[in-house]
């Protein structure tokens, strides 16, 4: 194990970060690779040009496969997601909430699609089972009245941002492993066929960095065949498809609900602990960094899946969100919802590099899964006979990794009954004590940290505010620690705003209207956030 | 002209009779343009009665804006007079276009001379802008702002030497914040933390400090804390918290005990300043003879050719209130005057016209602090020269209906820092032409 | 024994079912002015907006277990000033009928049984009998002692009778001379009323302590009191709850009623203005000080700003325009003491004056020497406060006051009256 040395280079006054292998992307996959390698004694650095779970990671339904999605067009998908559905729910339990799932097909559904897929269950190996219509009901009094069928499957739910401050945390406390959030891969230094070292800016401090190591993987999900073109790579082929979802204010449903068809628009509603998700719209698309929602496909979401829950069309969201999902070209260039969701892993030895490779595609259930595919070709490659120990070791929880989950802050709250911790996010909770200990030893903290990067790492600013008081009470606890000390603290939370509500713009009416009044009122009309001078 | 008022209360048998009053003018809504309406016609000694809920009302700061800001610049206003000569060329459309710069003036004039009376004193309009603090250290333009907070702004002019004084125990508001974005303008300013007197446990909201320092006992344990705290100092600020009912005496008497000048910044939801109106106004209205009913929802206005009735229930059953004119004053999309849908958005009452952007998809933009404002913001209630609400063939929907406050379309009260003067200004354009009305009619 | 778990509830499903729509808990804006205006906020870590936030998280069986339920006195303040009328007393109310009776605070069962226990519906168990008794020994004295009342009379069971009156327990029970100014009162307009031997009294803890099917019981037996008695008007003296109890009740349960429910603020105000009750405020001559306390159960609860004005009117014909200092906050807005909602029976003393400091501080911003309130429990909480934090006030019934005014106070009938008042009688 080569614990990381830092030094300044005394001609350029660069730094150097030394380690043995470099991880491009802090999506779910990365974390998961960085885990896998602690767990074989291999150190890594982990690198994200903004931060855990900013791509598609952080931007799904939180699902958990059964793998039923999947059983009318890819088996193998399926199987994989079974299997892994099964693991992760037995090793990082802390992360999972078994809802189940059902699949319901509604009056106008084809019928013959529903008759079938018990049997393409069964193939997969699915526990599949059919309930009557009032059985249905019974679970799920939210589902429409023009239900005909349907089917209850092990699917579950994953909180995708714990799923990755776990694995961090954990590679951080078996042998120092590193997280760097907003350090942006710029190129690479290339030599005999392998490549040396990357050259990464530092984008808060826009300094530069070089990182060496002996190993490189791109774990960089949509960003995968950019990172991979910088090595001159030129084998990563991938298509982008946006995918829509919103969020809405209170948790409509127990279970999964999949629309039992053809995957398509607005088939699915997952719950997310407190909240309940709605998804998805795709669209093919080029814009890797500025997705966001618009307002047809927020209203596309809801008209489809009214269909399956009427209660949608006038429940109160309080988000949107969108973000790029990568597919893989090879799997043809018909409809991208019938892509195969697998995952490949490109070892680039055609590319005349022997110590690069690229893992994308994939899906968050089977994070684990692409993460032990990769780290196994690097630990062959380093030269490590330990084999990975993911599907056997469960995740630990880390004490700075557990405020994510929705409801847990103020549990742990409630308990310790100590009045002087004040709840600083009213909405989803969140006292002192919580901040305290995420700006002093969440993975990837640093100095002055962003309010955005607190909110990654908790629940503050999900609720129904939307962020809009517990910023300011945040901020100006932040300045009361000496945390903040200059006029920086104030444009993190101008900045926290314009990051949350690039979320909500296409979802403000009925109670949300009066909600985003409020806090226009107090961010600019009281304390003047749209005129701060660095603008 | 008489008043109406509920004399009696209404008696206890099972059944629900409906209940009747008459008034010459009813306002329906409660925020700053309704009330403002409300004095001027009781000033005007039109019998008057007002309904909606108050709740809003305390949000808002105690600033009273008249136009802090020109829409897409990033400079504030210093002269806000000549400013809206400017509006007047460039916005013709603004409500406050539409009124002469003296009817602004004595609306302000009457307004703010109004809460005086009553142990919460206000600067009156002057020429220019107030450059007014904010509780994260920024720094705000407003035309009138309460006496206490009245040495603030002085003490920053003038470059006192001013310590912030904030509490343990108090979220939302630190010393630290306002002096770390401060201190490049204001190098004399520092900050101290205490505890509040019988307060120094647990979460203390600026509401109950308030009322507490309503009793001598506190004010003087406080005191001696604000002493220990000064230092050299000779002006201290606070969070908007001196007293609920008679501010201004009560910060008279800390600056009594101390011997330092004292001034308040206002604090963020819940504060005080808002309730010290919305309190204010609930008590003092009634006293001077206006029928209000702070907590109730308008359900249903008609009109007739003799007058308009409205319609409402409180706990005892239903209520109607006859009257010849009504002020619509319900505000926007947090005091529900507008709904914002889907697909549009509806005024709530009447579903008067609302004038506003094509689709959802113009309604904001991209960026939240987008110096331009949001279309939203724009949309509203359009009026004819007499204030009154056009229907879908552009004529007054009812003669004997006007309008009041930021439910007007063709103006973004927040971007342009104005919510009151708007409120005050249309208010009084408003009762004008009610008063006009009702001597035609009679 | 075993001990009954509490069980759980779900607090989102049951607002979204007890509450209007868009007045549920998902209107909520978060901003926090319920809890500022709420004394019982910070007890047992708790306020509204925790409890409204807990609920839509889920935590229903923090909130199902939570203790502070019996310190929240369902006040509605926090309704009041919420922008979005949202009403959490109901759930309050839910989660206190979910404890097993034995983990509730025993003071309000215990007062509920005892309620149930007699026909005389009395929280401190006064038999029929002796409340009879009590009454009719009391008015002899009077008659015996008072020349100026010996045709006194307190009628018990007159059918007929104008009005049906009720009673708080304490007087019967522990100071039967306070009951002889109401009395005079009465003489003196010469109402037509009559007491019961049954459902005479009027606390109700019943729905305090959630009990639904005593509540029920107890509101029965009183309207089949005055239906029996074929009284027009049920007049609720000074007492809060009662007043309130029994209208929510009659309209909870549906029962029919041959009556009016009336407060005697209503009267004394209208009995003054009739001339009927002669006052004046010429024997306040040291312009002594007196503040009033809106009780929460027939103000913001009940008769709102109509009744507010009624007590204004009688306190100000009382002591004088000059005399009267107004609480801040007041009327609809005013601060529950902190003796509603059972809390003085629940024994939860530290908590109760953790509550009522807000009371004592309102109190002592007017700087009066005397409290007017007609409501006993707000009479005993003020008083105990204003033991606890130092306070040196008083603490009247009205109708202690009106019959000081027009000098016909008897003797024993000036428990509450401080040496200030002692001294300009006679």
């Amino acid at each position: 194990m080569t614990p990381e040395s830092l030094r300044k280079g005394p001609a350029t006054g660069e730094t150097i970060l030394e380690t043995e292998v470099l991880i491009i992307g802090g999506g779910v996959t990365g974390a998961g690779i960085m885990r896998d390698l602690a767990l074989r004694g291999i150190h890594s650095i982990l690198a994200d040009k903004r931060d855990l779970c900013a791509g598609a990671s952080g931007g799904n339904h939180g699902l958990l496969h059964s793998g039923a999605r999947y059983v009318s067009n890819d088996l193998h998908s399926a199987r994989e997601c079974r299997q892994e559905n099964e693991l992760l729910k037995r090793l990082a339990p802390q992360c999972i909430e078994e809802t189940g799932g059902l699949f319901v097909a509604v009056d106008g559904d084809d019928p013959k699609f529903a008759e079938k897929f018990p049997t393409l269950c069964r193939q997969a190996g699915i526990l599949c089972e059919e309930l009557s219509v009032a059985e249905a009901k019974r679970l799920e009094s939210h589902l429409s009245d023009k239900l005909i069928k349907a089917y209850r499957v092990p699917d579950a739910t994953v909180d995708p941002f714990r799923l990755a401050l776990e694995n961090v945390d954990h590679a951080r406390v078996i042998n120092g492993s590193i997280y760097r959030p907003h350090t942006e891969i710029l190129g690479f230094e290339q030599a005999d066929g392998a490549i040396r070292a990357a050259i990464c800016r530092d984008n808060r401090t826009n300094t530069l960095l070089t990182i060496r190591a002996r190993q490189f993987v791109n774990a960089g999900g949509a960003w995968a065949m950019i990172i991979a073109q910088l090595a001159a790579c030129n084998d990563v082929h991938l298509l982008y498809s946006k995918g829509t979802l919103l969020i809405s204010h209170d948790r409509i449903t127990h279970h999964v609900i999949n629309r039992l068809r053809p995957p398509g628009d607005g088939d699915i509603l997952v719950p997310g602990g407190t909240v309940s998700v709605l998804g998805t719209t795709s669209m093919r698309t080029d814009d890797l960094d500025n997705v966001r929602p618009t307002v047809d496909e927020i209203d596309l979401n809801i008209r489809e899946g009214t269909a399956m829950i009427p209660a949608l069309a006038t429940a109160r969201y309080i988000r949107a969100f969108s973000r790029v999902r990568p597919l893989l070209q090879s799997s043809g260039n018909s409809d991208d919802r019938g892509a195969a969701r697998g995952f490949v892993l490109l070892d680039h030895a055609g590319q005349g590099l022997s110590n690069f490779c690229t893992i994308t595609g994939g899906k968050l259930t089977t994070f684990r899964l692409m993460a032990e595919k990769a780290s196994d070709l690097v630990a062959a490659r380093i030269g490590s006979k330990v084999p990975s120990k993911t599907a056997s070791v469960p995740l630990p929880q880390g004490e700075a990794c557990r405020w994510t989950a929705p409801g847990a802050a103020p549990k742990y709250w409630f308990k310790a009954n100590n009045p002087d911790d004040m709840i600083l996010c009213e909405c989803e909770m969140v006292p002192q004590s919580a901040i305290d200990q995420i700006v002093q030893c969440a993975p990837g903290t640093e100095e002055e940290m962003t309010l955005e990067a607190i909110a990654l790492r908790s629940r503050a600013g999900k609720g129904p505010c939307q962020g809009s008081f517990c910023g300011i009470r945040i901020c100006s606890y932040l300045y009361d620690r000496g945390y903040y000390r200059d006029r920086t603290g104030l444009v993190h939370m101008r900045n926290f705003f314009n990051e949350r509500f690039k979320g909500q713009r296409t979802v403000i009416w009925g109670q949300q209207a009066a909600q985003m009044e409020l806090a226009e009122a107090l961010h600019c009309g009281l304390l003047g956030l749209d005129s701060l001078e660095d603008d | 002209m008489t008043t109406c008022q509920m004399n009696t209360p209404p008696e206890m048998d099972m059944k629900e009779e409906t209940r009747h009053f008459n008034t010459q003018l009813a306002i329906i809504g409660s925020g700053i343009a309704g009330f403002a309406a409300s004095i001027f016609a009781v000033n005007r000694k039109i019998a008057t009665a007002q309904i909606g809920n108050t709740g809003a009302l305390a949000y808002t700061t105690g600033y009273l804006d008249l136009l802090g800001k020109q829409d897409d610049e990033q400079a504030a206003i210093a002269d806000p007079w000549r400013a809206l000569e400017e509006l007047r060329k460039n916005q013709p459309n603004h409500p406050l276009s539409r009124i002469p710069t003296a009817d602004i003036h004595n609306g302000f004039d009457e307004f703010t001379a109004f809460f005086g009376e009553y142990g919460l004193a206000y600067s009156r309009p002057g020429a220019n802008n107030i450059t007014a603090l904010t509780p994260v250290g920024t720094l705000k333009q407003t035309l009138c702002v309460p006496a206490t907070m009245a040495a603030g702004p002085r003490a920053f002019a003038a470059q006192k030497p001013c310590i912030i004084v904030d509490f343990i125990g108090l979220k939302g508001f630190s010393g630290r914040q306002v002096v770390a974005n401060l201190h490049d303008r204001w190098p004399d300013l520092g900050t101290e933390r205490i505890a509040f007197p019988d307060m120094d446990h647990g979460e203390i909201y600026p509401e109950v400090m308030a009322r507490a320092l309503e009793v001598p006992a506190t004010r003087e344990k406080l005191a001696a804390a604000l002493k220990g705290a000064a230092g050299q100092a000779k002006v201290i600020g606070l969070p908007a918290i001196l007293g609920m009912h008679r501010p201004d005496h009560v910060r008279a008497e800390l600056e009594r005990l101390t011997s330092l000048e004292i001034f308040e910044i206002p604090t963020m939801p819940p504060s005080v300043p808002g309730i010290r109106l919305r309190e204010l106004f609930e008590q003092v209205l009634p006293h001077k003879g206006v029928t209000l009913i702070p907590q109730q929802k308008v359900t249903a206005l008609t009109f007739a050719a003799e007058g308009a009735t409205l319609s409402l229930s409180d706990s005892y059953g239903p209520i109607r209130i006859h009257t010849q004119a009504v002020i619509l004053a319900t505000g926007r999309f947090l005091s529900g005057g507008l709904e914002a849908h889907p697909d549009e958005i509806r005024e709530q009452l009447l579903g008067l016209p609302v004038t506003q952007p094509a689709d959802r998809t113009l309604w904001y933009r991209d960026r939240y602090t987008d110096r331009r404002g949001h279309a939203i913001h724009r949309a509203g209630i359009a009026i004819d020269h007499a204030f009154r609400p056009l229907a879908r063939d552009r004529r007054p929907y009812n003669e004997r209906l006007f309008t009041a406050g930021i439910i007007l379309a063709h103006q973004d009260w927040i971007r342009s820092r104005s919510g009151a003067g708007i409120a005050i200004a249309t208010a009084y354009r408003a009762v004008a032409e009610v008063e006009r009305f009702l001597i035609a009619q009679a | 024994m075993a001990e009954t778990p509490i069980a759980t509830i779900n607090f989102k499903e049951e607002a979204h079912r007890l509450l209007p729509e868009g007045a549920s808990f998902e209107a909520c804006l978060t901003c926090g002015l319920c809890s500022s205006g709420c004394p019982a906020s910070g007890i047992e870590n708790m306020d509204p907006r925790k409890f409204i936030r807990m609920a839509e998280l889920g935590m229903d069986e923090e909130l199902s277990t939570t203790p502070w339920v019996w310190c929240c006195t369902q006040c509605k303040r926090c309704h009041h000033v919420c922008p979005m009328n949202i009403d959490i007393s109901q759930l309050v109310f839910l989660a206190r009928s979910n404890w097993p009776e034995d983990k509730k605070p025993q003071g309000i069962v215990r007062s509920c049984q005892m309620i149930c226990a007699t026909d005389s519906t009395s929280a401190m168990g006064l038999p029929p009998a002796d409340f009879v008794f009590v009454v009719e020994d009391v008015l002899q004295e009077v008659q015996a002692t008072q020349p100026a009342f010996r045709h006194l009379q307190a009628p018990i069971d007159k059918q007929g009778a104008h009005f049906f009156v009720n009673q708080n327990s304490r007087e019967p029970m522990s100071e039967p001379d306070e009951m002889v100014p109401l009395w005079k009162i009465f003489h003196l307009v010469g109402a037509d009323w009559t007491y019961s031997s049954i459902g005479w009294a009027a606390e109700n803890f019943c729905m305090f302590s959630g009990n639904e099917a005593a509540w029920y019981e107890v509101i029965k037996k009183r309207v089949d009191a005055v239906n029996n008695l074929g009284c027009q008007v049920w007049l609720n003296t000074e007492c809060g709850h009662s007043y309130y109890t029994m209208w929510q009740g009659m309209k909870r349960f549906g029962l029919e009623a041959n009556f009016r429910l009336e407060s005697l603020i209503t009267y004394y105000a209208r009995w003054i203005r009739e001339g009927k009750l002669p006052v004046n405020a010429k024997w306040n001559s040291k312009g002594i000080k007196f503040t009033v306390q809106d009780p929460c159960m027939i103000v913001r609860k009940a008769y709102g700003e109509a009744i507010a004005e009624d007590m204004r009117f009688v306190v100000t014909s009382l002591v004088g325009e000059e005399n009267f200092i107004d609480m801040q906050p007041n009327r609809s807005a005013n601060y529950c003491c902190g003796g509603g909602g059972g809390f003085l029976q629940a024994g939860m003393t530290e908590h109760r004056r953790t509550y009522g400091k807000r009371k004592f501080d309102q109190i002592a911003a007017t700087g009066a020497a005397y409290v007017l309130t007609p409501c006993h429990n707000c009479h005993s909480q003020m008083e105990d406060i204003g033991h606890f934090y130092g306070g040196n006030y008083g603490v009247v019934h009205f109708w202690t006051l009106i019959c000081l005014s027009l000098g016909i106070l008897g003797e024993n009938e000036r428990t509450y009256l401080g040496p200030d008042l002692l001294a300009l009688i006679d």
